[in-house]
């Protein structure tokens, strides 16, 4: 029941291009870019609960591992003319490296300093990013960045974005799945609940916090890098201060620590923007509205909302059995 | 050789001497109390021992091991389990989680092992919770394996405390007031585990005020008073030290 479930929901994910072709014929392209921008999203917002959900560190570096990220692969292919297949490897060694240098003296500080810290860290990034213009072109941006090549696997279309942005979110779910259940979840979640006891259970907490940032920073690398394969220009502006407001919007309005709830969050964070076009003058207000009511009515975010509701829908049918 | 041993040991704050050159030895298969008035430096002294505060001066030998300043979990890692004086569990973890989290440190294993979930990894995943069930079922807490640790009472939170510390089964185990803030019968239940854990051969040091609970079950006493050692010895002989009387009662 539940596999058949799993095999016709991942079926259907992956027949969208023809579904919507079929269902609404004049919009499809539309549509499919939307998918894409939420796959991406969805997994760069996986990547940021790894760290503020699991391991509790309040980063908000995150813009800046996918910006090192998004400049290495922008960089390589278009100067170096660097193939994808060694470009995007490259951007997430790059980022984990990168993570891996500048958490080790973040993990110094406390908790608020440590948000200050990680701050500090991205705003540095984004200023290099706009004013060493020799080699990043600054805010003449880098254009012309070819589409993915691999072998004889060329991602131009559409559809072939989106499955890729596909493949790429479920990579990472299965990372996310992996990292936060059975022993190495409980080490994290051990960490972030209480940290003398972890250490006393012979977990050392800076450890499992770096693990979480380096593996945190090198996916949002990675998942920097294909989104501006896909985009094909690389700003300044796309690792501002604001991605990391999006990344906590997410993952909170959907549900920290939670990964339906974090899918979800970015889904609604994507998308709903986009359907409220119907109603163009109105959008954001009613975006804004939409998120202050569902702050208030589920504190712990979509994801709450669901479970209760589902545990709502299973009682009656267990006391008719 | 001793297990245990600290030698000069000094830690001081802004020029307050919390432990002041103390030197203590326990013996493998001991159950010693620490005891003394509050502000005495009992807790300093165990967080100097276990890797939680650096000590100032003076050394800590393990097995006849150096470990002074070592880090705390390095310390848990080589055999010296703890409890902590207020009552310390993972309140989201279920009970059975709580005690599953200070067992698989222990069990050596790789990383990619762990995110993949190795057959190896799994069988001893299915070893520890055997071992954890009978260790909740030991304290009284086996119908509550699946509730979540923040759910218990506050004794009970403090029997899953001791149990979770036991996972790994220490060589030596630091209980931090185990019975303070408990009702009796739950008193009577504590003494009742640590006994029990004495006759298995186990090495016991706790720090307690409750001198029902230290002159009923401790083989030896030692004495605190203002960070330095004022007395040692069998907990009759300690009760009628006239420098202990002094320091509980005054002059």
């Amino acid at each position: 029941m539940r596999a058949t479930r799993w095999v016709l929901g991942s079926a259907a994910l992956v027949a969208v291009p023809w579904i919507a072709a079929a269902v609404v014929p004049g919009q499809q392209r539309y549509v499919l870019h939307v998918l894409i921008f939420t796959a991406l999203y969805g997994a760069l917002a996986l990547s940021y609960d790894l760290v503020v959900g699991h391991v509790g560190s309040l980063s908000l570096a995150h813009p800046a591992f996918f910006g090192l990220g998004a400049y290495t692969l922008a960089l390589l292919a278009t100067e170096a003319r660097w193939p994808f297949a060694i470009a995007l490897p490259a951007s997430i060694a790059l980022a984990a490296v990168v993570a891996l240098a500048v958490g080790v003296p973040m993990f110094r500080l406390t908790e608020h300093s440590f948000a200050m810290g990680t701050l500090g860290f991205a705003i540095v990034t984004q200023v290099v990013a706009t004013n060493w213009v020799d080699f990043t072109h600054g805010p003449l941006c880098v254009t012309g960045i070819p589409k993915p090549q691999v072998g004889a696997l060329r991602i131009a279309t559409l559809p072939a974005f989106y499955w890729m942005g596909l493949g790429a979110l479920a990579l990472v779910a299965l990372l996310y799945r992996g990292l936060t259940t059975f022993r190495l979840g409980r080490a994290f979640h051990a960490v972030r609940d209480n940290e003398t006891l972890a250490a006393a259970a012979s977990i050392d907490p800076l450890r499992y916090r770096m693990l979480a940032f380096v593996i945190g920073g090198a996916v949002a690398g990675g998942i920097g890098a294909l989104y501006v394969s896909y985009v094909g220009v690389l700003c300044p502006g796309e690792l501002t201060v604001s991605l990391s407001v999006n990344l906590l919007v997410m993952v909170f309005l959907g549900g920290v620590g939670s990964l339906r709830g974090v899918l979800v969050g970015a889904a609604a964070f994507t998308a709903l923007p986009e359907i409220l076009r119907m109603a163009p003058t109105w959008r954001m207000v009613i975006y804004g509205l939409l998120l202050l009511v569902i702050v208030i009515r589920a504190p712990d975010g979509l994801e709450g909302l669901m479970r209760r509701a589902s545990s709502r829908g299973r009682r009656p049918s267990a006391s008719g059995a | 050789m001793a297990l245990f041993e600290t030698r000069g040991l000094t830690k001081r704050f802004l020029g307050v001497t919390a432990v002041d050159a103390v030197d203590l030895t326990v013996e493998a298969g001991e159950l010693v109390s620490l005891i003394g008035p509050n502000g005495s430096g009992k807790t300093t002294l165990f967080n100097c021992v276990t890797g939680y505060l650096a000590p100032d001066e003076g050394r800590v030998t393990f097995q006849g091991r150096d470990v002074t300043g070592v880090a705390a979990h390095r310390i848990a890692r080589l055999g010296i389990g703890r409890t902590f004086q207020l009552v310390s569990v993972f309140p989201r973890l279920s009970a059975l989680e709580n005690l599953l989290t200070f067992l698989q440190q222990h069990q050596e294993e790789s990383l990619v092992g762990r995110l993949v979930r190795a057959p190896r990894v799994r069988r001893l995943e299915a070893a520890a919770v055997e071992r954890a069930r009978s260790l909740l079922d030991s304290v009284g807490l086996g119908g509550r394996a699946e509730a979540p640790a923040g759910t218990l009472s506050y004794g009970q939170r403090k029997l899953l405390a001791f149990a979770a510390a036991l996972m790994p089964d220490p060589d030596l185990l630091l209980l931090d007031e185990p019975a303070a803030a408990v009702n009796p019968t739950m008193i009577e239940q504590m003494k009742a585990q640590i006994r029990a854990l004495h006759r298995q051969g186990k090495t016991v040091l706790l720090v307690e005020h409750n001198m029902d609970v230290v002159m009923d079950i401790s083989q030896r006493v030692i004495v605190l008073d203002h960070g330095q050692k004022i007395a040692e010895g069998p907990p009759e002989v300690v009760r009628r030290d006239p420098k202990v009387v002094e320091a509980y009662f005054g002059r």
